[in-house]
């Protein structure tokens, strides 16, 4: 019986080569970054071993390198407890609404598109001059709203916000509406006997019930809040100033624009350090049955 | 009733960034910069379009990203299935710390991988090759495919695959007739997930790639930045294109990819 | 237990794609007699300006040398300078390449024996302004071939200035004042490339020299003999701010990318366009309309009427040039195509009204209006600045002065701290 199931033959066969591309296309690099964060080097040229010296920059002396994890952190929480909630929401309704398809399916469209052009597009939306957005505003009468959405420092972060939102909009909303249609209605109904008011529908039965989605698209969007860059990248480069920036982006902009390959190569290591960390919190804060094998 | 105006307005905000998009890829470049939010193109500016197919390269990028992304979709199913199946059902003592090997993808960022494989992959001869674009494309679907496929494959009883040995089957077919059918759904969405990875994935495409030859689409819209830049209904017919290849396949296997995520997912 | 067959399938795969990736290195040195030289530049419109020169360079050099033909590459500016340095890291630079022949970007490149040194003797018949050639020479070596000379100045449209009752400006208080007038008829007064950043440094250095009289005293504090901190330097960026709060630029300044800003000069939408003598081809380019081509017109920038600079102190450097990769199947042919090129530079340049080439040019009739003023404003000039202050010093420092011109403009910093981290940058630099 055992047997099949330790077959070691079969198990090389079965992973090496998924491990050989894992190693081959990530852990080489991160161990190369792991060495360049070490040394101080401008991507060709002259290569000094600096030893711990671009952490301890990084951790005391470079204010950006803060303001971009910050402003990670702080798009994971509007993710958390704006955009879920709201996905949540409509999911319910779609699941008690008979036409759901067409919505659901036009809900979906803006996570299917290209980066490049989602970000383009809402640049476009966005610019002072003939974005669609202040068109609207003017339209609407209220004139004094229409800004610079992407340039002034007040509204910059939250206008790439927006946008990283509109983006994952979709995702969050099937992941969630999957979800909730794996209930049987007959759990619903039981509840429903029972006593329960909405409220208590939701809260008691339906949300404990789907957690493991809940916990697993929270990491998702805990993670994919870190890694953004490439919407800054397309859009602002973290001006005005740092208040757009991103950690990821920080990293590209350090290594190739300010030719400070090994300072981005330390970034990059604490970046992954931090994601790890911020992974095992969010499974610790959200675990409901700790014996449960990853 | 109130549900469904809150549904309606909620998908004009969702859609209608695309339809101004469309309106104003049809209408002559200045006149962008009048005061209207919607404008009737008079007449329809076609030649937008037919510049965008043609200046934009797009049947050539087109044809890379299918390429690319197809071979990278392909090789990301298999392989996560494969390691999925070793790390979830076979037993053996190295089977948890391969299985977080695997899942260390999803938090590298890929700007990190950028500079070193950009090195690294030169000496194997893999830089501006298709080839050395599909494998960091791999590489990095693997983690989260092992995940959906580790979650569907954890709710098969192994009583299943028991008995199919005793039938005498040996681990191929077990695989390949046993154990895909069951986590079909699995491996559509992970297939299609990767797809939409590779499709929209930029920054690794313009690092690894130098030839025009080569390139994938996003790189069409990068490409009308310098030339067109006067230029915003063509840019807009540019961003349309791209964007319609996408939208079509959704249309066509968006069944797929609800019943791939209910299974995966939610089983995970 | 057999062996798993997909497991061979996916070696089978391996080694296909490694006998591939090795067939694609064979099959160039098969060919004998055809020659492929990769060439790459930050223009990417080959309709017009500098790219159409380059282009026609290129085509007239294949017409001479049937086996030889190129590949270029070409993209906008920042992502140009940007592919290049990757590039570098992997030691792939192209066969000859635009570059800029600064400390920050070219120096670089000749201490990793990146680049290839040329004979100067192949150069010694071109007519090239006094000091063009040598800012590209480095331990005695020649390292590039000059492109053009660069002038910073206002450039203006006439109908435009007109429409909002604005004549020329030629103070600082006189731009300021035009403000509420062009504000009036929804012009934007100027635009500039904010979000590069680039452009508002220049402006800064150019601030500065109003202020002082000389473009030595940025030099100074470059050199540590004087700090940023000094009351001129915060001065010169409190004018700066004051212009931006008072909306002189583009209220989109910091997102808005060269492309971009150029595009709202050309469309009509700003009278004015604080930018380089290398756009010259602004009247030329088809995009815009034909009033636009008959309106523009070129200025020099304004004084300060309390400061010492006078008008025709010019912010004028040698910037672009063209150089070799030190890596090539073919200097030989290399070497001959840039000197080819250097040779068709300035007369095309010149003949198409591209940009202002780095050597003396005969003057003629049916020169546009605007080729005509841009002369008269270099000849008149009585002191130039040489390289501007961003890119005298390292990469790291560049960026930084880009950004702290950013943040300024933003209201993020106020101009004591824009001097303070100025100068903390100047000071890091000049340590290492």
């Amino acid at each position: 019986m055992h047997a099949v199931f330790t077959n070691r033959k079969a198990i090389v066969a079965l992973t090496v080569p998924a491990l050989l591309v894992m190693l081959f296309a990530i852990v080489a690099p991160i161990l190369l970054s792991i060495y360049y964060g070490l040394t101080s080097w401008a991507g060709f040229g002259k290569l000094t071993f600096v030893g711990l010296r671009n952490y301890r920059d990084i951790i005391t002396a470079d204010p950006t390198f803060w303001h971009s994890l910050a402003n990670a952190v702080i798009l994971a929480l509007v993710t958390i407890f704006i955009q879920n909630p709201v996905a949540f929401v409509i999911a319910a309704a779609l699941t008690k609404v008979k036409r759901s398809r067409i919505f659901r399916t036009i809900y979906f469209i803006p996570a299917i598109l290209t980066v490049v052009v989602v970000t383009r597009l809402w640049v476009s939306i966005f610019n002072p001059n003939y974005g669609l957005l202040n068109k609207v505003i003017h339209a609407l009468g209220f004139s004094q709203f229409s800004v610079a959405w992407l340039s002034n420092p007040s509204t910059a972060l939250w206008s790439v916000i927006f946008i990283m939102i509109w983006y994952g909009f979709g995702w969050a909303l099937l992941f969630y509406y999957s979800g909730l249609m794996t209930m049987s209605p007959e759990i619903e109904e039981a509840a429903v006997i029972d006593g329960a008011n909405r409220w208590q529908l939701y809260t008691r039965v339906v949300i404990p019930y789907i957690f493991p989605v809940i916990q697993a698209v929270l990491i998702i969007d805990v993670i994919s809040s870190l890694k953004q860059m490439e919407v800054i990248y397309l859009s602002t480069n973290g001006a005005p100033g740092d208040a757009t920036q991103f950690i990821a982006n920080y990293l590209y902009i350090k290594a190739f624009m300010y030719s400070q390959y090994g300072y981005g190569s330390a970034i990059s290591v604490m970046f992954v350090v931090i994601a790890l960390i911020l992974t095992l919190v969010t499974r610790g804060l959200t675990n409901r049955n700790p014996g449960v094998e990853l | 009733m109130l549900i469904y105006s809150f549904l309606i307005v909620f998908a004009l905000l969702q859609i209608f960034p695309l339809i101004w998009l469309f309106d104003f890829s049809l209408v002559k470049s200045g006149q962008l910069f009048g005061p209207e939010i919607l404008k009737i193109p008079d007449p329809p500016q076609w030649g937008n379009f037919v510049r965008a197919w043609t200046d934009g390269n797009i049947p050539r990028y087109f044809l890379n990203s299918v390429i690319v992304v197809g071979g990278s979709v392909l090789g990301a199913t298999f392989l996560s299935f494969c390691a999925a199946y070793a790390t979830t059902r076979m037993i053996w003592k190295l089977r948890v710390v391969v299985y977080n090997i695997f899942l260390l993808g999803m938090v590298v960022p890929i700007q990190t991988t950028l500079l070193p494989n950009f090195i690294w992959f030169r000496l194997f001869g893999l830089y501006d090759t298709r080839i050395g674009l599909i494998i960091p494309y791999i590489a990095f679907n693997l983690a989260f495919n092992t995940l959906m496929f580790t979650g569907m494959m954890r709710s098969i009883p192994r009583s299943v695959e028991e008995s199919a040995y005793l039938d005498g089957a040996n681990m191929t077919m077990l695989l390949g007739r046993i154990v895909a059918p069951m986590v079909a759904p699995a491996i559509a969405t992970v297939s299609i997930m990767t797809f939409l990875n590779g499709w929209n994935e930029f920054i690794m495409a313009n690092t690894f790639l130098a030839s025009e030859s080569l390139r994938t689409l996003p790189f069409a819209v990068i490409r009308f930045e310098g030339q067109y830049s006067s230029d915003y209904a063509i840019q807009f017919a540019c961003m349309a294109l791209v964007a319609i290849p996408p939208i079509l396949l959704y249309f066509v296997f968006s069944r797929w990819i609800m019943a791939g995520v209910t299974a995966g997912a939610v089983k995970s | 237990m057999k062996i798993n067959r997909a497991f061979l399938l996916l070696t089978a795969s391996l080694f296909l794609a490694a006998t591939f990736a090795w067939a694609n290195g064979q099959s160039e040195s098969t060919q004998t007699q055809k020659v492929v030289i990769k060439v790459a530049d930050n223009l990417p419109d080959r309709t017009n300006g500098m790219g159409l020169v380059t282009q026609t360079i290129l085509d007239g050099f294949t017409k001479a040398h049937p086996n030889v033909s190129f590949e270029v590459e070409s993209y906008p500016d920042q992502p140009y300078q940007q592919k290049m340095k990757l590039y570098a890291t992997a030691g792939q630079l192209p066969e000859m390449f635009k570059y800029w022949s600064f400390s920050t970007l070219l120096k670089p490149l000749v201490d990793g024996n990146l680049v290839r040194p040329l004979n100067r003797a192949d150069f010694s018949d071109i007519p090239y302004l006094p000091g063009a050639l040598d800012s590209n020479v480095y331990n005695g070596k020649l390292y590039g071939v000059p492109v053009t000379a660069d002038m910073w100045f206002v450039y203006y449209n006439k109908s435009l200035m007109q429409k909002a009752g604005v004549a020329v400006p030629t103070t600082i208080s006189d731009l300021m004042a035009s403000i509420p007038k062009f504000k009036a008829q929804g012009i934007i007064p100027v635009v500039t490339d904010g979000k590069d950043g680039w452009p508002l440094s220049i402006t800064y250095d150019n601030l500065v020299e109003r202020l002082t009289g000389s473009f030595d005293t940025v030099r100074q504090a470059m050199a540590r003999k004087i700090k940023f901190t000094d009351p001129e330097f915060v001065q010169a960026a409190q004018i700066l701010q004051n212009m931006a709060k008072a909306g002189l630029f583009q209220s989109d300044l910091v997102t808005s990318d060269y492309g971009a800003s150029r595009n709202l000069f050309g469309q009509e939408k700003a009278a004015m366009y604080l930018m380089g003598s290398w756009e010259l081809g602004l009247v030329s380019d088809k995009s815009f309309s034909q009033n636009f081509s008959d309106n523009v017109a070129v200025a020099k920038f304004p004084v300060l009427a309390s400061g010492k600079g006078q008008t025709n102190d010019l912010v004028a450097w040698y910037g672009g040039n063209w150089v070799l990769g030190a890596k090539s199947k073919h200097p030989a042919i290399d070497e001959e195509l840039i000197k080819y090129l250097a040779h068709q530079w300035g007369p095309l340049t010149w003949g198409k009204q591209a940009a202002i080439p780095a050597q003396k040019i005969q003057p003629n009739e049916t020169d546009s209006p605007l080729a005509k003023a841009i002369l008269q404003i270099a000849g008149e000039a009585t002191s130039t600045s040489g390289t501007t202050t961003l890119d005298s010093s390292t990469p790291a420092f560049k960026e930084t002065h880009q950004k702290l011109c950013i943040e300024l403009v933003s209201g993020v910093l106020t101009p004591e701290q824009f001097a303070q981290q100025l100068d903390a940058a100047a000071a890091q630099a000049a340590g290492q």
